[in-house]
């Protein structure tokens, strides 16, 4: 018997805000998130060609006392903090997060880049190796799954634990294994999400690959730019999301708040390339997404895109797009005001939608001045629109040809 | 060094470095402060500052019985006490 899947908690961190009220404001005002790297003295930062980022610049009180604190990178401090917030937010009782029924999908990129230099530094230096060695924290702060295991520490939590690691699709896989345990019977609350921590090592890796904006380091908040003809590269960002994804039934009981429905998830690998985007992959990825929604594509209001503003990677998405939905939905590339927030994309940009289906808006694509021709056959958002959306869909794709869509449907 | 050096030293790390404030020379660490295994490790780190070099691997194991703050000043009292008889034979 397949169960349904409500959101009843959602909390972000991201470069245009933390919190409905500053991000929703932003996004209906065109803020940009992105600013010039931070001026450091690190290796990285003088050989980059992009010199742009997508920036949280602004102070967060996390007020974690040190028995939590002692095991939190910057990448779990973030996924910590969304993850009290959602708990709050949800109404969730200590009883039920330590029942063995509450569960957490949440990851990150590979765990936090900042403290693994850190170990690497010690695991190079051959002159103080009796004190400067790796500490005792260290691996716990750093392991891929850090964020977690430092969730399930912090609130006691003794369900299932996934935490992928699948680059720009760990979010929306996060989601959809939480949805897949709840419908199942499998769990009845997952605390699904993702963050990354600002890190440079990130942008080098796309920037080798030719892969990042450069046209735009005098003017940061001209980039990127999702399906525009002058678009030239994706701005890596830092930020993290984090939805309470609970069974209908157990949630009603409770008298919870209901945010929206997942009604649909999918997942496909492109078997092939690990880089370069894949129309095929993405047409399955829809189609198989819509399936398991048990929906018509023209039931489908809006599209959130992932596009991270690569020429060929929006050119294929937005072929596929239409080839699947044509031009009926409305699309937007939340990516234009906040960067590509790697792992976190796929819980910010869900939660984006949420606040959209709220206030009945759709938010337009930042940066989308001159739509590029390869990509004009899709109905591109390109100003502020008052409209209800009913169900939305988002959809990302990852380095390794990793594919994923989630459908939300609006709660009445 | 002595005794009562390290006992400051030690107060000191620890109030600084582990939040742990005012404690009781025979407080069992883990009961009264949830000192675990990750603050026992972080907490050897500066042990070996104060006795002034790196523990064997056998010296560390020999830490694994320490619960209260005597008990550390005991331990280090008598590393630093073997280094000194090494170095005079």
């Amino acid at each position: 018997m397949e169960r349904r899947v409500v959101i009843t908690g959602e909390s972000a961190i991201t470069p245009i805000g933390h919190g409905k009220k500053d991000i929703l404001n932003n996004l209906i005002n065109g803020v940009s998130g992105i600013k010039n790297i931070k001026a450091e003295e690190d290796f990285l930062s003088k050989y980059l060609y992009s010199k742009v980022y997508g920036i949280v610049d602004y102070k967060i009180e996390y007020d974690f006392s040190r028995k939590f604190a002692k095991t939190l990178s910057p990448v779990a401090y973030y996924a910590c903090q969304v993850s009290r917030e959602v708990i709050e937010k949800a109404g969730l009782s200590k009883e039920l997060l330590s029942s063995g029924k509450t569960g957490v999908a949440f990851g990150s990129i590979h765990g936090s880049p900042s403290v693994q230099r850190s170990i690497y530094e010690a695991f190079f230096d051959t002159e103080n190796k009796g004190y400067l060695k790796v500490n005792a924290t260290d691996y716990l702060k750093s392991m891929a799954h850090t964020t977690a295991v430092n969730i399930t520490r912090m609130f006691g939590i003794t369900g299932r634990v996934i935490s992928s690691c699948t680059a720009c699709t760990t979010a929306s896989q996060s989601i959809g294994y939480g949805y897949e345990f709840i419908k199942y019977g499998l769990q009845d609350v997952m605390i699904c999400g993702a963050a990354d921590e600002y890190d440079l090592t990130t942008t080098a890796v796309f920037d080798n690959l030719l892969a990042c904006s450069t046209a735009y380091n005098h003017s940061p908040q001209s980039t990127p730019r999702p399906f525009d003809a002058n678009r030239d590269g994706m701005v890596i960002g830092e930020g993290a999301g984090a939805l309470v994804l609970e069974d209908y039934e157990h949630a009603k009981k409770r008298g919870a708040e209901i945010l929206a429905e997942v009604i649909g998830f999918s997942c496909c690998n492109n078997g092939g390339d690990l880089i370069l985007p894949n129309a095929d992959g993405a047409r399955r990825t829809i189609r198989t997404g819509l399936e398991n929604a048990r929906i018509n594509s023209d039931d489908v209001d809006f599209v959130s895109a992932h596009a991270t503003s690569t020429k060929a990677g929006d050119t294929i998405e937005a072929q596929a797009i239409f080839s699947e939905y044509g031009n009926k939905p409305y699309v937007t590339g939340f990516k234009g005001n906040i960067g590509h927030t790697m792992s976190a994309c796929g819980a910010i940009e869900t939660i984006f939608l949420l606040y959209m289906m709220q206030e009945g808006v759709v938010i337009p694509t930042l940066n989308l001045v001159d739509i590029d021709p390869a990509c004009n056959m899709i109905n591109h958002t390109i100003k502020l629109r008052e409209k209800k959306i009913n169900i939305g869909s988002i959809q990302n794709f990852a380095f390794g040809g990793v594919n994923t869509s989630l459908f939300i449907k609006k709660w009445d | 060094m002595s005794r009562d050096s390290i006992v400051i030293e030690i107060l000191t790390i620890l109030k600084e470095e582990f939040e742990i404030l005012n404690p009781d020379l025979n407080d069992n660490l883990t009961e009264k402060y949830e000192f675990d295994s990750i603050d026992a490790i972080a907490l050897l780190e500066y042990m070996e500052k104060i006795i002034g070099s790196e523990l064997t691997q056998e010296e560390k194991k020999q830490t694994l019985e320490i619960r209260t703050i005597n008990h550390i000043v005991d331990y280090i009292e008598a590393m630093i006490n073997k280094r000194q008889q090494t170095a005079v034979i």
